[in-house]
């Protein structure tokens, strides 16, 4: 229980005040000649029964009542949960706003989304506690908005539904650091989101230091998880997978992939109508999803000659999330895949050559170019894709130009060089080699992302197959993508800002590992990291919402529908125009996964932090926290009724009770 | 009469004009002296025709019914009822509980005012009145007379007389039952505070002897209603231990002890004859023995 005003509630000592009336009126006793007194002995002999509980009771009913009064004073606030903000105000409340596309999940009957909910409860309910300082963090940009005023803040576009995932550790981070910059007092953090396992990363590595950072704060921090963790009932997403122009015979054709995931009751089959829209013209084709997934693949429409690229839209009727019925794409021929290989051993690397070469799709050219260590400054970075560096690691001007090439979202991947040098590159330095007396192989390895995920058909990759004979150890902060059975990390990749950076801890060698003999593993990961760097040299691009930087205002809009200010396209979904190129931004793959986080899981996250949780419902008519102080009133009126009631002297001793 | 009434402050001369139109009469045939105004057992003169009896020799010739001779050639006797006086015999309970009185009068008070008027009808139509005061034990006994000058002192007694200590009635009731010798009128005017099973055993004792038994029970409207607001400590008259107690949540068990016990009084003299009358000390005592005269007149002629 809160109250607005618990000051009053020092008051309460005065609920003794009718015991104490009680026993000054015992006290005061008068004595009387009594003729009577076998009538009296014979009462006191007789069961009090009721009589006594009588008395108990109009006591009980006085001290509760004058309670009553005490606590209607002090404005006592409901809110189905205990524990909420204790009357006193905070100097700072931090919100941190899940804008995900998961939070546009509506109720039909309530035409409110889980976000608009959400965001009304807090006007509401923060409203009432009150603070002197309001800082909103929204999960899109993740920086800290001030505002004196909650009502502005929430107001704010930043407030607003987006297509970006939320990624709660760095929202958390971002919290923490302006607590620790500002200095602020007693601070109040309130969560809104709906627990979505992709959205909260549950696996990160910073909520443990995180937990022991806000515990570590002088400063009381309290949390407040405002949780809506319904799942949906019955919600389709739809998501282009592949969308690549062919030449033919005929002219060119749009081949088109994509996957309608459906949500709840999977039993029965679905029809869906799929509305295509292609650079303006509009056709709908009926689907019938029998499962949970539908994947439509390489469905071709033909395209006018004299066109090279494009965009378009697929989308399916509204229903429980609108943020998931339709996706935007571009497409374009595909441009050439160009690799440059650095070795210091030409004849070593023929593997990452042909890996490199051989394109997965005879429409898409792959060229690559190997180049001794030399021969890399003058490396023509602009129709670069991939970057292979089996060599110790670069030095100066060279290194320079590899990590601006990373900044402008190129991909790198580091083989080990035949003698480790203490050069450094990309917070990496290769350590030793260690030869195995046995091979080892893989032991685990990530197979739902990156480099080694597994196929489009759900089939995992032969990791199991790989034996390593050596193995040369690195020094770096790396996201481990393979481990082996020793522990010691075979992929990994360094975190960027854009771009990747890959690291590979063994060579191609028959020497080194069996990657030549058996090389689907290697070849896969090649194409996809060459495919990914290619992605970003085309005319047209496929971009997570949030994922590319801040939109400039070269960006302009294409697509009829969309929302948000001009500088927040990044995060929207549509389709834009950049310079002379095509950008399609959609919801991340992630958001389509609607698995939530466990009671005990985020109780975990929270584990030793002071943590309300505050389980609210979209179909729940009832604000999180209202005044009640009219119920105490009301309860004290019936309390005075009841113990007017009790002290009413009964009929028969209105009549004399003689018979 | 004047004489008599003029210094009583218990008597009301205009009240007992008003109640000497009722003459106060037994219910039960009485054994007295003198001719008087109640039924008597035995045959006497009166007018009152009672029955036919055979002639038996040693009759008196002059009783012979010659009308009835000449009808049936038998010798009948013709005789009469006999009217005799009564003893009326005045028990009041003097014990410290009839002391109280909330409404101005204490139950002694009223029970005197009953007591004196009743003595005063009685001697007037030429019957006998004694009296006993009764407490722990009979504190004034005054043996039935019929003269006038006999009120004096019975007036006297009862003027006298302070109610204190315990009571012990129901040995009274037993003793007198043994004690008075002939039939009597024995009026009782009590608070009854005394357990009912007893009661029972000592009328039923009265009635064994054939008294016309008679009660006055007097009752404070206090003691009926106990109106009390604040907590009080009950001090007994009889000298018995002190009650402590908050009149709120006791009120309701004293009132079933009261109803119950009345209850029972009611009963028992209902099933021993007795001309039972509840007093409010707060009614007119006129009014309660006008009441009492004229339910009397109605009862009377059994033999």
């Amino acid at each position: 229980m809160s109250f607005l005003q618990p000051y009053i509630l020092a008051a309460l000592p005065l609920i003794g005040l009718p015991i104490l009336i009680h026993l000054i009126n015992q006290w005061r006793y008068q004595t009387v000649e009594w003729g009577a007194m076998m009538y009296l002995l014979a009462a006191h002999r007789m069961s009090r029964g009721f009589a006594r509980i009588r008395q108990w009771l109009i006591l009980a009913a006085r001290v509760l009542a004058v309670a009553g009064l005490v606590f209607a004073f002090s404005r006592p606030l409901s809110s189905g949960w205990l524990g909420l903000v204790a009357g006193s105000r905070s100097d700072t409340t931090i919100i941190l706003l899940d804008r995900s596309p998961s939070m546009a999940q509506q109720d039909a009957s309530q035409g409110a989304s889980k976000l608009q909910r959400g965001r009304q409860q807090l006007e509401q309910a923060l409203g009432l506690l009150r603070s002197s300082k309001w800082v909103l963090i929204d999960s899109t940009e993740r920086r800290p908005l001030e505002s004196e005023t909650l009502g502005n803040l929430l107001a704010l576009p930043q407030a607003e539904a987006s297509s970006a995932s939320a990624h709660l550790p760095t929202m958390l981070q971002a919290a923490y650091d302006y607590i620790k910059t500002n200095q602020t007092g007693r601070t109040d953090i309130w969560i809104c989101s709906d627990l979505r396992q992709s959205d909260w990363d549950a696996d990160h590595g910073n909520w443990a230091a995180m937990r022991d950072a806000f515990r570590d704060l002088p400063q009381q921090v309290r949390f407040h998880l405002l949780a809506y963790d319904e799942t949906p009932t019955a919600n389709v997403a739809v998501r282009v997978t592949q969308a690549i122009v062919h030449e033919t015979g005929k002219g060119r054709e749009l081949h088109l992939s994509a996957v309608l995931t459906r949500d709840g009751a999977a039993d029965s089959t679905l029809s869906v109508p799929l509305e295509l829209e292609i650079d303006g013209a509009r056709s709908v084709h009926t689907v019938e999803i029998a499962g949970s997934r539908l994947e439509l693949k390489d469905h071709r429409f033909p395209l006018d000659r004299k066109e090279t690229r494009g965009w378009g839209r697929v989308a399916i009727p509204a229903d429980s999330n609108l943020a998931d019925n339709q996706f935007y794409f571009v497409y374009d021929l595909p441009p050439p895949r160009r690799a440059i290989l650095v070795t210091e051993v030409p004849d070593a690397v023929r593997p990452l050559e042909l890996a490199a070469s051989i394109s997965s799709d005879p429409e898409i050219k792959c060229q690559i170019e190997v180049l001794s260590v030399e021969q890399a400054v003058s490396i023509v970075w602009e129709d670069v894709a991939l970057l292979m560096w089996h060599a110790a690691l670069p030095e100066g001007e060279v290194r320079q130009s590899i990590e601006d090439f990373v900044k402008r979202d190129g991909h790198v991947m580091f083989f080990p060089p035949r003698q480790p040098t203490d050069s450094e590159a990309m917070g990496l330095r290769w350590t030793a080699w260690e030869s195995l007396e046995t091979p080892v192989s893989i032991e685990r390895w990530q197979f739902d992302a990156d480099l080694l995920a597994r196929t489009q058909s759900g089939a995992a990759l032969p990791l199991g197959d790989l034996q390593i004979r050596r193995y040369c150890g690195f020094i770096g902060d790396t996201t481990s993508l393979a481990t082996l059975r020793n522990g010691k990390t075979l992929f990994a990749r360094v975190p960027t800002d854009r771009g990747a950076v890959y690291v590979c801890a063994t060579g191609t060698s028959e020497d080194d590992s069996n990657m030549a003999t058996n090389a689907v593993v290697l070849y896969v990961a090649v194409q996809r990291a060459l495919a990914a760097g290619a992605g970003r040299l085309g005319a047209t691009r496929q971009l997570d919402a949030g994922a590319s930087s801040v939109a400039g205002p070269a960006w302009q809009r294409l697509s009829q529908e969309g929302e948000g200010l001009s500088t927040q396209y990044h995060s929207h979904a549509g389709v834009y125009q950049a310079d002379e190129r095509l950008l399609a931004v959609n919801r991340p793959d992630q958001e389509d996964q609607a698995k939530i986080l466990a009671d005990t899981q985020v109780d975990n996250l929270f584990q030793g932090l002071d943590m309300v949780r505050i389980r609210d419902r979209l179909t729940g008519g009832s604000n999180l926290v209202q005044e009640i102080w009219r119920m105490f009133l009301m309860a004290m009126l019936v309390l005075l009724l009841v113990e007017a009631a009790l002290c009413l002297p009964r009929w028969r001793q209105a009549t004399g009770g003689a018979p | 009469m004047n004489r008599e009434t003029g210094s009583r402050s218990f008597l009301d001369a205009m009240a007992l004009s008003r109640l000497a139109a009722v003459p106060l009469v037994s219910r039960r045939p009485m054994l007295g002296a003198v001719s008087g105004r109640h039924p008597s057992p035995h045959r006497g003169s009166s007018v009152e025709f009672a029955e036919y009896r055979k002639y038996v020799p040693g009759d008196d010739p002059r009783r012979v019914d010659w009308r009835a001779f000449g009808r049936t050639e038998r010798y009948y006797v013709k005789e009469f009822e006999a009217d005799t006086n009564l003893r009326c015999c005045l028990v009041i309970d003097t014990s410290g509980s009839m002391g109280f009185g909330s409404a101005g009068a204490t139950k002694y008070a009223c029970a005197r005012q009953i007591a004196g008027s009743l003595a005063y009808l009685a001697v007037q139509q030429g019957d006998a009145v004694g009296l006993a005061c009764v407490a722990d034990g009979v504190v004034t006994n005054i043996p039935p007379r019929r003269n006038p000058a006999h009120l004096t002192s019975l007036f006297n007694a009862l003027e006298n007389t302070k109610p204190a200590g315990p009571t012990q009635l129901i040995p009274v009731l037993h003793e007198l039952a043994e004690s008075l010798r002939q039939r009597a009128m024995i009026v009782v005017l009590s608070d009854f505070f005394v357990e009912a099973d007893e009661l029972r055993s000592c009328f039923e004792h009265l009635r064994f002897r054939k008294h016309d038994i008679s009660v006055f029970q007097l009752l404070d409207p206090q003691e009926l209603d106990f109106r009390f607001q604040r907590p009080t400590r009950f001090v007994d008259m009889e000298g018995g231990p002190y009650v402590f107690a908050d009149p709120q949540e006791i009120a309701d068990r004293y009132h079933r002890a009261l109803r119950d016990h009345l209850a029972a009084v009611q009963l028992i003299m209902r099933e021993t004859a007795v001309d039972y009358h509840r007093v409010r000390t707060d009614e007119s005592y006129e009014r309660v023995l006008m009441q009492f005269l004229i339910g009397r007149h109605h009862g009377r002629g059994q033999r």
